[in-house]
C-alpha cells in the first residue's frame, strides 16, 4: 500500500489556481521527483500535503485527499485531520527540509538544542537524553568534530553543515517521508554532491521515504525513482524516471529534457552548439 | 584587428578585499589569461572562488592591487574616468539577476538608448531606430520599447539586458551568471541566443557560471578557479575530456548528470573549501602552472 496517496488536490489564492487536480502516491522507501519549473505549483504542492499552506495566507485546499499510512496500517487523511493530529503527524510522520537552511534555523540558539528541542517536543525526552540523542544525529549526517559543532550557532557554520543540522532536525524523529523542497539549490556543486550523497545513504539506513521538490533535471535524474513532471498548476506526466528522460510522452517534458545541458553531451565537439529544442518549445 | 594581440590580456591580476582590520580577502591573486577575438572564455568555480572579482577587474569595475589589463593592447589599468569611457564601449556586461539591472521606474526602451546618448553615438528618432533593431536582434518586439520593465518575464528582462549591452557595438560581452537565474527552457533560449549573436557579430564573451554542464555547451576555452587563483585553464575539450588538476576533476565529478543511466556513487565526504581571508602580510601560496597540452595549463600539485 502506498505510503502517501495524493488525489485530486487543487489549491487557490482567491482567484488564482496555484494546484490543480494533482494526483501521485509515494511508496515507502522510495524517492519521488518532483520538477517543474517557476510557478509551476511544486512548494505549494509539499505545503499542502504538510497542512502549512492554510497558515498566514489566503491559500484555501479546496478540494482533494492526501491518504496516509500509519505505522499501524490504517489510513488517514491529512486533509481532515485537525491542528491537534497534525502536530503530531509532522516531525514524526513526515519531516520537511527547505531551500535556505539559514532561514530555517533560529539564529539565537545554538544548533544542538534546536535538534534536541524537536525531540523534547515530539518524544518527551528529558534535556539530557535529548542532547544525547541530538548529539547522534550529528553523526548519523556525517558532521565532523561533533562535539564542538553541537554547541555552535548557525552562523557559524557553511551552508553546506547548516543543511545538514537541517536534516538532523527532519530525521531526529524517525518520519516515514521526508519533503525536501529544493534542499541543494542554495548550495555549491560539490557540497550538493555530498548532501545527496547523504540523503541517500541516510534512506538506505533509515528507509525514509523522500519526496524530491526540485527544478533541477540533473538532480532528478541522479536521485529520483519516480518522476512527476509539473507545469502550470498540473501533473504533465509521471513516470519511472527513465521512461521520463528516454521516452517522455507529452511535448512539455519532451521540451524540458531537450534543453537541459547535458555534462558530457559535448564530448568530442570543437566547437560550441545550439540546443536542439524538441516538443513545445519547437 | 591584429591577428596575434588577443581582445584582452590580464597579466598578473590580483585583488584584495578588507575583511576586517588584521585580515584581508584574498578575492583574486596572480591571475594571468587572455580572451581572443570572437571566442567565449568561460570562468567557472565555486562560491567565493574570485570569479565575479575577477570579471570585475577587467571591466574596471574594480582597480586591482597589482597586475594589469590590456584592451586591444592597449594598458587601460590606470587610465582615469575619463580617459576609460571610449574603451568602455569595447566592453559590455550582463550580470545575473536582470530584475535588479533595469531601473522598474524606466522604459525599457529609454535604457537601451541612454548609452547610445552617454557615448554620442544617436540621439532622436536614429536612437530609436537603433533599439528597435536591438530588440528585434534579440528576439523581442519593437513596441515591447514603451514597456516597463515589470511587463516582461525573466527571460525576456534578460533579452532587454543583452540588446542594451548590445547597444554599444561591443567586442566583448562580460555574461557574469547571466543564465543562472533563468528556468531550462528559457536558459536555453538564451543561450541560444547568445550563440547566435556570437556567430552574427563576431562577439568575444567572458562567460562567468558556476554550472558546468552550462558551460561545457558554450564555451570554447575555459578557466577553473580555486580560492582566487587559476588552477587550470585550456581548450573547452581539454577541461572536460582530459581534466588534470584534482579540483577540476572534483568539481566535474560533483555535477548530476541529467541522464539516470549515469547515476554517479557518492563517497561520504565532508571536506569543504578553505577561507580566503588571511592576516595582513600572508597570503595563499602562489600556484605554479605547467603545461600539461598545446594551451592547457595546469597547477602543479604536490
Amino acid at each position: 500500500m502506498a505510503l502517501l496517496a495524493l488525489k485530486d488536490l487543487t489549491v487557490t489564492f482567491d482567484d488564482l489556481t496555484a494546484v490543480d487536480s494533482v494526483s501521485f502516491t509515494i511508496e515507502p522507501g522510495e524517492t519521488l521527483g518532483v520538477v517543474g519549473e517557476s510557478g509551476s505549483g511544486k512548494s505549494v504542492t509539499a505545503l499542502s500535503i504538510m497542512r502549512l499552506i492554510e497558515m498566514g495566507t489566503r491559500a484555501k485546499i479546496e478540494r482533494g485527499q492526501a491518504e496516509f499510512t500509519m505505522p499501524d496500517g490504517s489510513t488517514i487523511d491529512l486533509f481532515t485531520q485537525n491542528e491537534a493530529t497534525m502536530r503530531g503527524i509532522r516531525g514524526n510522520q513526515i519531516a520537511m527540509i527547505f531551500q535556505e537552511p539559514l532561514t530555517s534555523l533560529n539564529p539565537v540558539y545554538p544548533v544542538g538544542e534546536q535538534i534536541a528541542e524537536s525531540l523534547r517536543i515530539h518524544e518527551r525526552l528529558s534535556r539530557k537524553a535529548a542532547m544525547a540523542r541530538a548529539r547522534q544525529m550529528f553523526d548519523l549526517v556525517r558532521i565532523p568534530e561533533a562535539d564542538k559543532r553541537i554547541r555552535q550557532y548557525p552562523h557559524e557554520m557553511s551552508g553546506g553543515m547548516r543543511q545538514r543540522i537541517m536534516i538532523a532536525v527532519a530525521l531526529c524523529c524517525g518520519p516515514r517521508l521526508l519533503i525536501a523542497d529544493e534542499p541543494t539549490t542554495a548550495l555549491d556543486v560539490t557540497i550538493q554532491a555530498q548532501i545527496l550523497g547523504l540523503i541517500k545513504q541516510l534512506q538506505v539506513e533509515t528507509g525514509t521515504a523522500v519526496m524530491l521538490i526540485t527544478h533541477d533535471m540533473g538532480v532528478i535524474a541522479e536521485v529520483a525513482d519516480r518522476v512527476v513532471v509539473m507545469n502550470q498548476s498540473k501533473v504533465v506526466e509521471q513516470g519511472p524516471v527513465d521512461q521520463i528522460f528516454h521516452s517522455a510522452k507529452e511535448p512539455y517534458t519532451q521540451g524540458l529534457i531537450s534543453a537541459v545541458p547535458r555534462l558530457g553531451s559535448m564530448a568530442g565537439k570543437d566547437d560550441p552548439e545550439a540546443f536542439h529544442l524538441a516538443g513545445n518549445l519547437q | 584587428m591584429s591577428t596575434l594581440e588577443p581582445l584582452v590580456r590580464v597579466e598578473n591580476v590580483s585583488k584584495r578585499f578588507p575583511a576586517d582590520r588584521h585580515a584581508q580577502v584574498h578575492a583574486v591573486t596572480n591571475v594571468s589569461l587572455h580572451i581572443d577575438h570572437g571566442e567565449t572564455l568561460a570562468v567557472v568555480g565555486e562560491s567565493g572562488c574570485g570569479k565575479s572579482t575577477l570579471a570585475n577587474l577587467i571591466i574596471r569595475l574594480h582597480d586591482p592591487d597589482e597586475g594589469r589589463v590590456l584592451l586591444k593592447g592597449v594598458d587601460i589599468t590606470h587610465l582615469d574616468p575619463r580617459e576609460i569611457r571610449p574603451h568602455r564601449k569595447t566592453m559590455q556586461i550582463v550580470f545575473q539577476d536582470p530584475f535588479a539591472s533595469l531601473d522598474p521606474r524606466v522604459r525599457v526602451g529609454t535604457a537601451v538608448i541612454e548609452p547610445l546618448k552617454v557615448h554620442a553615438i544617436a540621439s532622436g528618432e536614429e536612437a530609436e531606430e537603433r533599439a528597435g533593431n536591438l530588440f528585434e536582434l534579440v528576439g523581442l518586439e519593437r513596441s515591447m520599447l514603451r514597456n516597463f520593465p515589470h511587463q516582461f518575464s525573466g527571460g525576456q528582462r534578460q533579452r532587454v539586458c543583452i540588446a542594451r549591452a548590445l547597444a554599444l557595438n561591443p567586442e566583448l560581452v562580460i555574461a557574469d551568471e547571466a543564465v543562472s537565474a533563468l528556468d531550462v527552457s528559457v536558459q536555453a533560449q538564451v543561450m541560444n541566443l547568445l550563440l547566435d549573436l556570437q556567430q552574427e557579430l563576431g562577439l568575444s564573451y567572458l562567460f562567468i557560471s558556476h554550472d558546468l554542464a552550462v558551460v561545457e555547451r558554450i564555451a570554447h576555452r575555459v578557466a577553473v578557479m580555486y580560492l582566487g587563483q587559476v588552477v587550470e585553464i585550456g581548450p573547452r575539450r581539454a577541461i572536460f575530456e582530459n581534466p588534470t588538476h584534482s579540483y577540476t576533476r572534483r568539481l566535474l565529478d560533483a555535477v548530476p548528470i541529467a541522464d539516470p543511466h549515469q547515476r554517479r556513487t557518492r563517497p561520504l565526504l565532508t571536506d569543504e573549501i578553505p577561507s580566503p581571508v588571511w592576516g595582513r602580510g600572508q597570503g595563499p601560496e602562489l600556484v605554479e602552472l605547467i603545461e600539461a597540452g598545446p594551451g592547457h595549463l595546469v597547477a602543479r600539485e604536490n
